[in-house]
């Protein structure tokens, strides 16, 4: 059964005219998996709540189908913030009410005993135990209808994964996803039309405003208000999601006064910079931002993959975690495939026309790198990240391992996609794959899973917030998202993201007041 | 203007020729597309596409040693160079042929001719809206 979408009682999109305000308990800025389970969570306590998105609130029967529309109607500033470094590295994220719940792939890994332990190495096993977090855990899976891919859902080219995992007796699985309905439609990226994924802003958003909670969307939060040590609001200005030309972007300005606290779920990209344009001055503000970088290898089959059909991504293997990467299908829209199949003119063309034919499997780094996230003078924020030379070489040995999986499943060829080496591969020239360059450049990265920035810990100058995620310093703030993870996890974090966010929420809402 | 389009157009159905069986990038849907974008899309992106195609045109020195503008090669030549660009040691040409690459992506990949001709389902008609109350 497909999520119901609930009318809100309280929803307020781009407005024009005369500033409006709003009197709350508590103001939750993002509509993500933190902000919006953080927000639900507040709201189910009794308290009133009002959520502030950046981005139009879509519903699946509005959602793009091309690739050109989910960059316009979705994803945050288009796709185009970048990681700085050695390399151009781009992050996808959403720019919607459910933000990047809308365009994942929905995918829930429970948070690795490995990565509690390594948290409670750092001082943060009290609030965030293996217990609380699996109960947390079991309750999600429960509430958003988790299930493992199976049959139509996965297709030929996420069972050729796990049929060449099993063939070298490695961990394979299907995937587990908050998708209950899921009919295979390959379109996760550009948001489920059928609305089988249960997207924040099909349960939580709607379930905020069901409850009394007042939703803003279209609405840009400039800055939180700080009142003697203290956040009292938050304040900003409706933006346009799609002004005409001339037409300004701009609209009214908003005020939203919270008696009881703020929750910051921007993202790891926007959490870190609202609390800079605050006028927050911590040493690790924008300190310790992290990624999990990957790349493609595609196989090209002697048969027909049609990697479009069934769902996105539908096969996963954890059987390299030790090695830092893990390895999942993952399909590609053809518009995007075009950009990662390698080379140019006619013989690309070529290339291309074995498209129906190939199927995508990617490389999933668990980086050591850090980077810094700055607020942008002309709007988006500044990221700066560079894999390491050894995240690069586990991504080579992740791809090396895609490589001989494809050759395992039946493929005739691979395209590798490294710069310096060969544009296809056969099945006896793969130890060039074992000597391709260590330059971060020579690969075509992809960031979505992103960590950091406001961290948390137990060392005031080497984090943000303490482990019950209040802000230092100013009372009555907190982060509630990817930017307080303090490490990263290895695995998909929106399950972690969402348990970690009910978690503080809770402990909010069952205080008289916050920290 | 106009002659500048054209140009646009010009390099990304070099950058994505028809194959045996696909067709080539669209020029009027192409023409369409960059339109769009000069009405829709942020400034970046903007900025990044012209300039690409300012490098493509402007780059033949360094990957067929011809001295001349790329829309003054014979279409052997012009080929090769497009090839070239896109693997050529210098990280600025082969982002800026991923950024043609990527812009002609979004118009060939949702052309419903190639997508029937690849076995692929033609995209639906999409609304933009969203919720306004």
């Amino acid at each position: 059964m497909a999520a119901d979408v609930i009318a809100p009682r309280a929803h307020l999109s781009f407005q024009t005219g005369a500033p409006v305000e709003l009197d709350v308990d508590y103001v939750v800025v993002g509509s993500g998996a933190g902000g919006a389970a953080a927000a639900a969570t507040l709201a189910r306590s009794g308290r009133t709540v009002c959520l502030c998105e950046r981005g139009p609130w879509r519903d699946p029967e509005h959602y793009p189908a091309t690739v050109y529309g989910a960059m316009r109607d979705l994803w945050a500033d288009w796709g185009t913030l970048f990681a700085r470094g050695r390399s151009m590295i781009p992050i996808l994220q959403a720019s919607c009410v459910g933000g990047t719940t809308v365009i994942n792939s929905a995918i829930v890994v429970r948070t690795p005993p490995t990565v509690l332990a390594e948290w409670a190495e750092l001082g943060l096993g009290e609030v965030f135990s293996e217990t609380a977090m699996g109960a947390e855990q079991d309750e999600l899976e429960r509430e958003l209808g988790v299930t493992q891919m199976k049959g139509r859902q996965l297709m030929e080219h996420s069972e050729a994964l796990l049929r060449a995992l099993r063939s070298r007796d490695l961990e394979g699985h299907a995937i587990h996803r908050n998708a209950r309905d899921c009919i295979g439609s390959g379109q996760c990226l550009q948001g489920c039309r059928e609305g089988a994924k249960t997207s924040t802003n099909l349960c939580w958003v709607p379930e905020v405003a069901t409850r009394g909670g007042t939703v803003l969307s279209c609405a840009s939060v400039a800055r939180v208000l700080i009142e003697r040590g203290r956040a009292v609001g938050v304040s900003g200005r409706f933006v346009h999601p799609a002004p005409a030309r001339g037409q300004r972007r701009g609209g009214s300005r908003f005020v939203v006064r919270a008696r009881r606290g703020v929750l910051v779920a921007a993202s790891a990209t926007g959490s870190a910079p609202l609390l800079e344009r605050s006028g927050l001055r911590l040493p690790a503000l924008g300190r310790g931002w992290r990624g999990q970088p990957g790349a493609a290898m595609l196989g090209v089959y002697p048969h027909e993959v049609h990697m479009e059909r069934g769902t996105t991504q539908g096969a996963a293997s954890l059987a390299f975690s030790s090695e830092r990467f893990k390895l999942e299908s993952l399909a590609l829209p053809l518009e995007l495939l075009v950009a990662r199949v390698g080379g140019a003119g006619v013989d690309y063309a070529r290339a291309l026309e074995q498209a129906p034919r190939m199927a995508m499997w990617v490389a999933a780094v668990r980086a050591e790198a850090q980077g810094t996230v700055r607020a942008g003078r002309l709007g988006p924020p500044v990221v700066r990240y560079a894999p390491t030379r050894r995240d690069t070489e586990r991504l080579r040995q992740g791809l090396g391992r895609l490589a001989r999986l494809h050759f395992d499943a039946g493929a005739e060829k691979v395209l590798p996609g490294i710069h310096g080496l060969p544009g296809e591969l056969g099945p006896d020239e793969l130890t060039a794959l074992d000597s391709a360059p260590v330059d971060n450049r020579c690969y075509t990265w992809v960031l979505s899973h992103l960590f950091g920035g406001c961290v948390m810990g137990n060392d005031p100058t080497r984090s943000v917030v303490a482990e019950d995620l209040h802000v230092r310093g100013v009372r009555r703030l907190h982060v509630v998202d990817a930017a307080c993870l303090p490490t990263t996890l290895g695995v998909n974090p929106q399950h972690t993201i969402m348990a970690v966010a009910r978690i503080v929420a809770g402990r909010i809402a069952n205080e008289e007041g916050t920290t | 203007m106009r002659w500048w389009r054209r140009r646009l157009v010009g390099v990304m159905a070099c950058a994505l020729p028809a194959g045996a069986t696909t067709p080539g990038i669209d020029p009027d849907r192409c023409a369409e597309l960059i339109e769009r974008l000069r009405c829709e899309a942020p400034l970046l992106i903007r900025f990044s596409l012209h300039a690409s195609v300012a490098v493509f045109l402007l780059s033949p020195l360094v990957t067929v040693g011809r001295p001349c503008p790329a829309s003054w090669l014979s279409a052997e030549n012009l080929d090769r160079h497009t090839a070239r660009m896109a693997r050529h040691p210098s990280y600025l040409l082969r982002q800026a042929m991923l950024m043609i690459k990527t812009v002609a992506g979004l118009c060939w990949g949702a052309d419903p001719a190639v997508r029937r001709a690849l076995g692929m389902e033609p995209y639906p008609a999409e609304t933009g809206e969203w919720r306004r109350m």
